[in-house]
């Protein structure tokens, strides 16, 4: 093997170190972006009441019919929240993020007591849509810290179907 | 009678052969017990198989049933045809076990919008994906691989490698939905697992490929070439997928067909070589280096770093695609090819420097062993032959020339003497770095074929 193949190949080797060094550096970033979204040691075993899920009438503003864990997609729905089951002291917020992520629907965040005329969270119907969009649904009770929420009190699952 | 001989190796002291065949039946095995694994979990967990599916089930189940029937016969054969039995049935056993992914995988991806625009989204992949492939052959300008392995690893991306990570991920998901504050935190963590699981998965392929296809696995090149060939059929499913799933959900609203196109563009046109075809092309250049490497451990740790490129670049994607705000005008759409450039731009140029850099490399070390045959007077390649054989325009003038005196057989004779040439210049060079394990009867073969293909050009 001569003395400038080996040295080719070493220059193939070395980047590619390279390059893995930065991936490395990148996935560490990551971490640490997890990490401080997701901070240890914030359980503080608070359970949150979610009372149900329920069918919506958006021009009474009121919920009706029995718990329910899915839905038509013609159908609107909101989640209720018994509110004072959590400790005054808290701030807390409520939201509705649907299968991609995005937040189709908020109260707070505010201690129980200012959010107690909120009790009712409904889904809302994306700009410019009939519907909501089919898929699953998640509502979550979160408390908040620092100005972010850090810990879920309370957690539904809900799925719209496509018809 | 035919006797059994120990023809002389490359590198006598090589013990390697024996372990990475090893190593590649208990990949396969892993590979197939995670399969069922997740095929059965699948039929329990997510739903029960159409009827419609079974008819291409039993398709699968009768290529095996027949493979395996040829595969017991063929140890009733002489040696000098059991060979070609083993070929047929592993053949007709692959063919059966891939049938039976697609089944999974045409019932788990698009059955949210139906068979039909399923079937139309995967017609409208087809040409882009078959363009991707047709480019990723020829980046290896100076010895491309064969259609044959190429399309393997392809269908490995679009149909194993999807299969392998289907229930990984629907396990990583719900436990991180179910145990996360759902916002960045949560979307880091899937991002970790879109870009841990799917490059394990894809990564397998280029690993197999290495371990048991070493003759036709060089170099950086051709683990580049290799990489990104699974990486464009895994894109070719998970376009498909992800446009069937985008319709039925928008398809009510009247602009489902709007929401495919968009994903048909993001993904098959725009993203074609920028997503999963750089993230996999990565982990075949760490492969492929290794393939060099003369040690152990430094082999290792060129296909560890390879598989950390690939999970950090696919990563990077996931959790951070989002930073770029997309606005809800003209102005988006450059924004959406601004973010493709500037997200996943540096590793595609990354990959491209590699690249450019193997080809280099090869082809220096080719015109150096063209020479040497040459030089040796065996009739193999002939000293006016190197400078032609170097380029590749000069190989297709060689070649169009022969199309000018003898037709289309005439180029395709040229062609195969040419291909064969580069083999023995390629075998040389491995054999010179001691990095090949066939014996040298290999390299007079291939010698004898050369010389029995300059005959028939001749004639």
């Amino acid at each position: 093997m001569s003395s400038v193949t080996y040295d080719q190949l070493r220059v193939l080797y070395r980047t590619l170190l390279i390059f893995a060094t930065v991936g490395t550096v990148i996935l560490a970033i990551g971490l640490v972006e997890f990490v401080y979204y997701e901070p240890p040691g914030q359980s503080s075993g608070i359970k949150a009441h979610i009372v149900g899920v329920y069918a919506y009438d958006p021009a009474t503003k009121q919920v009706n019919g029995p718990d329910r864990s899915e839905f038509p997609r013609a159908g609107e729905f909101a989640a209720v929240v018994d509110w004072g089951s959590l400790p005054g002291s808290l701030v807390v917020d409520a939201r509705w993020y649907d299968s991609f992520g995005a937040l189709e629907g908020k109260v707070g965040p505010g201690t129980p007591a200012q959010l107690a005329g909120d009790s009712v969270i409904p889904v809302e119907v994306p700009p410019g849509f009939h519907y909501v969009l089919p898929g699953r649904y998640t509502f979550v009770v979160e408390r908040w810290k620092d100005g972010m929420p850090v810990e879920v009190l309370g957690r539904r699952f809900v799925v719209v179907d496509r018809s | 009678m035919i006797t059994r001989t120990a023809p002389p190796a490359a590198d006598p002291e090589s013990r390697l052969r024996p372990l990475r065949y090893g190593v590649a039946i208990a990949v396969t095995a892993l590979v197939i017990l995670a399969l069922i694994a997740s095929s059965i979990l699948n039929y329990v967990y997510l739903d029960t198989i159409p009827a419609r599916a079974s008819l291409y089930g039993l398709l699968a189940v009768a290529s095996i049933t027949l493979g395996t029937y040829i595969l017991v016969r063929a140890f009733d054969r002489d040696r000098a045809t059991r060979r070609n039995h083993l070929i047929r049935a592993a053949v007709l056993i692959g063919l059966g076990v891939l049938l039976w992914l697609l089944v999974i995988d045409v019932f788990v991806f698009t059955q949210s919008a139906g068979p039909g625009i399923a079937a139309v989204c995967a017609l409208a992949c087809l040409p882009t994906t078959a363009f991707g492939l047709f480019v990723v052959r020829r980046m290896d300008r100076n010895h491309k691989e064969p259609w044959r392995l190429v399309l393997v690893a392809a269908a490995w991306g679009a149909i194993v490698a999807t299969s392998l990570v289907v229930w990984g991920e629907t396990l990583w998901e719900s436990s991180a939905q179910h145990a996360l504050v759902p916002g960045p935190g949560l979307d880091t963590s899937l991002a970790f697992m879109a870009g841990i699981l799917e490059e394990l998965a894809k990564g397998t392929a280029v690993l197999l490929l290495f371990l048991v296809m070493r003759d036709q696995f060089d170099d950086v090149v051709d683990g580049i070439v290799y990489g990104a060939a699974v990486g464009l059929g895994f894109n070719f499913l998970e376009s498909v997928s992800y446009m069937t799933n985008l319709y039925s959900i928008y398809q009510p609203e009247g602009t489902g067909a709007f929401a495919a196109g968009i994903q048909w563009y993001g993904r098959q046109v725009l993203g074609l070589f920028f997503g999963h075809a750089t993230y996999t092309a990565y982990i075949g250049a760490g492969v492929g280096i290794a393939r060099q490497l003369p040690s152990v451990r430094r082999k290792a740790l060129a296909i560890v770093a390879g598989f950390v490129v690939a999970i950090a670049a696919h990563f990077s994607w996931d959790a951070w695609a989002t930073i770029f705000p997309i606005q809800n005008n003209f102005f988006g759409i450059v924004e959406i090819h601004l973010r493709t450039l500037i997200m996943t731009g540096p590793f595609t140029a990354g990959l491209i420097a590699l690249l450019i850099f193997g080809i280099r490399y090869e082809g220096q070390n080719l015109v150096d062993q063209l020479r040497k045959e040459a030089a040796t007077g065996q009739g193999a390649i002939l000293p006016e032959e190197v400078q032609i054989l170097a380029s590749p325009w000069q190989r297709l003038a060689q070649r169009m020339r022969a199309m000018g005196r003898a037709g289309v057989r005439g180029y395709f004779t040229v062609s195969r003497l040419q291909t064969a040439q580069l083999d023995l210049a390629m075998e040389r060079w491995h054999r010179e770095r001691k990095e090949i394990d066939t014996p040298l009867e290999a390299e007079q073969e291939l010698r004898r074929r050369v010389i029995q293909l300059r005959h028939w050009v001749a004639a």
